[in-house]
């Protein structure tokens, strides 16, 4: 549908600039705010424009140990987040490829019921399961470790799900020929099956990758140690002051650094992510 | 030699569903054997059997004289095209053709000299870096009959082939795969449910009836003596007038009280299904008719005219070479040459020799 009326397009337009006005303004605000003294934000009144103590608060946020009682500094919690994320990320996608490859080409007793009970899981979040989980983390002695971390958020029924119908839509005579062509379980799994998913893998890999980074809970939980703080987690323990000027201009500052990757990895992988949820080459 | 035989070869799905009873059929090297029926007939069935994608619940199967019912199909040295082609989306053509082989450790030179081989023979060099989705229908066919031809195999299985593709289309690769299989001199298996790509591929025909082959045979001998009426009217188009009547004293007695004159012996006598071709009807005279056909519809296809109409309550079809024009509800005067007649037993449903 074509349409030429010049004050749709106006409208449609200042429409959109106030949305992005909305989403954008406590970004902005975040900016703003790491580059003004400490004190500047406690006074009542938001400033809007740069102020002068941006240099000393990035370059202590960035090279510093993060203070209020954690002693790792920011870059370094950054990259426990990034391990965490990863392999959350990964974790999930060999998984749930590897669940949803048997539920759907191979046939052995029981195969429905292992899928529904995989589907359960969906009502089973971290959260709900908090408790146990702890217990059995705790008893392998995995408290303050990255596999402690990624581990137990690794199961994804969800992605089990989407791979699943995405490998049913894969027509039979393509698996046919891959038999008669003399490709075993491994080899259509790796020549045929991995690629024709990949638009599917790269979807999925944005949506758990920004889940993965934003867990907040779980490491709260399990890491005591400061080398294993997450980025996340460590937002909040910098609020937490008893006492004393909370550093809204560090805090603001390593908000924007914890919202880097994710933005990163939305806008490096957006087209394959629309792709993979819109498109079927198959 | 006989290379691929079929022994009392039956199909049973874990549902209880009798899907093919038993079927026997012996192929020669070389030979071109064509799978025909209406759908649901079991044909596909039979082919998968055959490729090993179908398991054999009875009988037996074997190819150059090796027993195959437990093989894997990659191991028995068959190569088969689809009807929907299943090219691999992902992979260059040169890929697609050449996954078979280097899935069974062939040296990569050896590999590539027999693509570009396979690709000159269809004419797919210039598409060798393409994807099938970059190809139009004709040539994914091609590629998909080159994904078969490169590994040499002992038989190639065809399903439907040419079932996606556009008329024209279908009449000039039909053309291309009977000179392609004599060139090859590879034993073929062909399964289709149009009697005209069966007809003019075909060294032998099955025809398939719930999953019964009804029978085996040159497409001549088919046309010429259909052991069923099944056969009678799956071959030949349009498919062969038949009436069900009564071999009585004087002859054969049609519905509506009309008879045939001719000479009975005792043991023929009761139900028949009687038949005549539509293009072994003549137009005659009054004088010499055996009956008179009322005009219902005309079909005018320049070179041939077929004319629907009723005889008494039995429709008929005439098929007259060149153009005709008669009305409809206007009387044709017909003779139908005994030498044409098919008779069948209509309670065994076989054919009666005159």
């Amino acid at each position: 549908m074509i349409e030429n009326r010049p004050w749709l397009t106006f409208v449609s337009h200042a429409t959109l600039i106030v949305g992005i006005g909305l989403v954008a303004l406590p970004v902005w605000m975040a900016l703003v705010a790491s580059t003004h003294p400490a004190s500047a934000f406690g006074v009542g009144h938001i400033p809007l424009w740069f102020g002068d103590a941006g240099a000393e608060t990035w370059g202590s946020v960035l090279f510093e140990k993060a203070g209020n009682g954690v002693d790792t500094p920011v870059f370094w919690m950054m990259l426990n987040s990034l391990i965490m994320a990863l392999g959350i990320t990964f974790g999930k996608i060999a998984i749930s490829l590897l669940s949803a490859y048997a539920i759907v080409f191979f046939r052995f007793p029981f195969r429905n019921l292992c899928f529904w009970i995989i589907f359960m899981t969906l009502m089973l979040p971290v959260e709900v399961r908090i408790v146990p989980t702890y217990e059995v983390i705790a008893n392998l002695d995995l408290l303050n470790s990255y596999t402690g971390l990624t581990l137990p958020l690794i199961a994804s029924a969800t992605a089990t799900f989407l791979f699943r119908q995405c490998f049913l839509s894969i027509p039979g005579e393509l698996v046919e020929a891959a038999r008669i062509d003399g490709a075993g379980p491994w080899r259509f799994f790796f020549d045929i099956l991995l690629p024709l998913s990949r638009t599917n893998i790269a979807a999925l890999f944005v949506i758990l990758f920004i889940y993965g980074w934003n867990q907040y809970l779980w490491p709260l939980l399990i890491t005591t140690d400061d080398a294993y703080y997450t980025l996340v987690m460590s937002i909040k323990r910098m609020l937490s002051v008893t006492d004393g000027d909370i550093a809204w201009n560090q805090i603001m500052a390593t908000t924007l650094l914890a919202m880097l990757p994710p933005v990163a990895v939305v806008i490096g992988m957006q087209k394959l992510f629309v792709k993979g949820l819109v498109d079927s080459e198959k | 030699m006989t290379d691929v035989i079929l022994e009392k070869v039956g199909k049973t799905y874990p549902n209880g569903y009798h899907a093919i009873p038993s079927v026997d059929l012996s192929i020669e090297e070389g030979e071109f054997i064509v799978l025909v029926g209406p759908s649901g007939c079991g044909k596909s069935t039979l082919l998968r059997m055959v490729a090993g994608l179908e398991s054999i619940s009875t009988g037996e199967l074997r190819i150059r004289g090796e027993r195959m019912n437990d093989k894997e199909p990659a191991e028995r040295d068959i190569a088969m095209v689809f009807q929907n082609y299943a090219l691999y989306p992902h992979m260059t053509v040169y890929n697609n053709m050449a996954y078979g082989l280097k899935n069974r450790g062939v040296p990569k030179d050896k590999i590539e000299e027999k693509v570009t081989d396979v690709a000159q023979m269809l004419g797919l060099t210039e598409l060798l870096l393409r994807r099938p989705g970059q190809l139009s229908g004709g040539q994914r066919q091609r590629v998909a009959m080159g994904r078969a031809m490169v590994r040499d195999p002992k038989v190639f299985l065809f399903d439907e082939p040419l079932s996606n593709l556009d008329a024209k289309l279908r009449v000039q690769m039909r053309v291309e795969i009977r000179q392609l299989q004599r060139k090859l001199a590879t034993t073929t298996l062909y399964v289709t449910h149009d009697q005209v790509e069966a007809m003019t591929l075909a060294d032998r025909l099955v025809v398939l009836n719930k999953g019964k082959a009804e029978q085996i045979g040159t497409p001549m001998e088919l046309y010429n003596t259909p052991a069923t009426p099944f056969v009678a009217a799956f071959i030949g188009s349009p498919s062969m007038n038949l009436i069900e009547a009564t071999l009585g004293d004087k002859g054969i007695e049609l519905p509506d009280g009309l008879i045939l004159p001719m000479e009975v012996s005792h043991a023929h006598r009761g139900a028949i299904v009687w038949g005549i071709r539509p293009e072994h009807l003549v137009v005659v005279s009054e004088q010499e008719a055996d009956f008179a056909l009322n005009v219902q519809a005309v079909e005018s296809l320049g070179a041939e005219t077929l004319i629907h109409g009723v005889v008494g309550r039995e429709p008929m079809v005439v098929r007259l070479s060149g153009p005709h024009l008669p009305e409809i509800n206007s009387t044709l005067w017909l003779s139908a040459p005994k030498q044409h007649w098919h008779l069948f037993d209509a309670n065994t449903q076989q054919r009666l020799s005159l």
